[in-house]
């Protein structure tokens, strides 16, 4: 009796593969042989191979033959524009963190030199009488002065 | 198998020399095959479709770094499997309404046999659908797709030991289900 359901778990474990001849010759004989005796696992083979069966009478889906290519297409052109935006604005970002401090730097150098050369012209001439002549006063010429008056 | 293999190496060589015509001729070969088994995982029609286009996008892009170790079928079916997985974790609670309402069209109009055969799928897709996912898949690859077990092992990452085992129990499971949704009879 042992014996008898040993071989039942033994073949139970292989039915599957049987059913789906993956099995080697020395195994499809042990369980041919097992199922002739034993009515259990032949029921169970029975039922198993009618489960397999029913899932391969499923019905299967048929799409037309270029509705998924079409809808690929479209996909992956709307990707490859997004693409082109985005590296025309990381390409304009790049462009522009170059370019941007050259002109500040020109301007931030422009002013330090007028504002020493402004210094340098009036040293000698303090600011209230720059003021009281009515002079334009420009930010540089006033910086320069204010500078001049400290030293 | 080797045919296919080389038939398949062929377009994806022609993919790489730069013709997307070597793509296509793969995406029309496979659509179907992919369709029916993301469908028999998920049940969802139009999520079916989705998730299909999706993995076909991940095959364009990452086609240029598959590295041909294995099939390409079997590359692909990785990719199907894991998007499924990933489908399903996102949606874990998920319950579909659309073939309860598909079901119920069906059972309002069509002749007598369309009946049954409809009836029947549905509850082939419902016992499917209750069955834990990996031994679904394993199935689904089987006889859905008819892969052998040493291909499963290779889709699914496991020993062909394993690949049995799950088949085996997703058919005892199948089986119980069908017992249930069937009346006591298969």
């Amino acid at each position: 009796m042992k014996e008898c359901i040993k071989e039942c778990i033994r073949v139970r474990k292989l039915l599957s593969r049987y059913i789906d001849k993956e099995v080697g010759r020395s195994d499809t004989i042990l369980i041919e042989d097992h199922l002739d005796v034993c009515f259990f696992c032949k029921k169970e083979l029975r039922e198993l191979s009618r489960v397999k069966e029913l899932v391969l009478k499923k019905e299967r889906k048929v799409l037309p033959q270029d509705y998924l290519v079409c809808r690929l297409r479209q996909e992956i052109a709307g990707e490859r524009r997004m693409m082109k935006q985005e590296s025309w604005l990381t390409g304009l970002e790049d462009f522009s963190r170059k370019v941007i401090p050259i002109p500040v730097t020109v301007i931030v150098l422009s002013t330090v030199f007028m504002i020493l050369s402004s210094r340098q012209q009036l040293s000698e001439y303090p600011l209230e009488e720059h003021l009281l002549s009515g002079a334009q006063t420009t930010t540089e010429t006033a910086l320069g002065l204010m500078l001049a008056a400290r030293d | 198998m080797k045919n296919q293999m080389n038939e398949d190496n062929s377009y994806i060589a022609q993919f790489l020399a730069g013709e997307e015509e070597g793509f296509e001729i793969l995406v029309r070969k496979y659509q179907n095959r992919v369709l029916n088994i993301v469908h028999s995982l998920i049940r969802q029609d139009r999520e079916s479709e989705d998730i299909m286009q999706e993995v076909f996008l991940k095959v364009y892009r990452s086609l240029r770094s598959f590295k041909q170790r294995s099939q390409f079928s079997t590359w692909l079916y990785r990719i199907v499997v894991n998007t499924v997985y990933d489908f399903l974790r996102k949606r874990r609670n998920f319950v579909s309404n659309e073939g309860i309402l598909e079901m119920s069209a069906v059972t309002c109009a069509g002749p007598r046999d369309a009946l049954l055969i409809r009836e029947k799928e549905a509850m082939i897709q419902k016992a499917l659908l209750g069955i834990p996912l990996k031994f679904r898949a394993a199935v689904v690859l089987k006889d859905i797709d008819g892969l052998s077990y040493i291909e499963i092992s290779e889709v699914l990452r496991c020993s062909i030991g394993t690949v049995e085992s799950r088949i085996y129990r997703a058919r005892q499971f199948l089986k119980e289900e069908l017992f249930k949704l069937g009346g006591g009879t298969i």
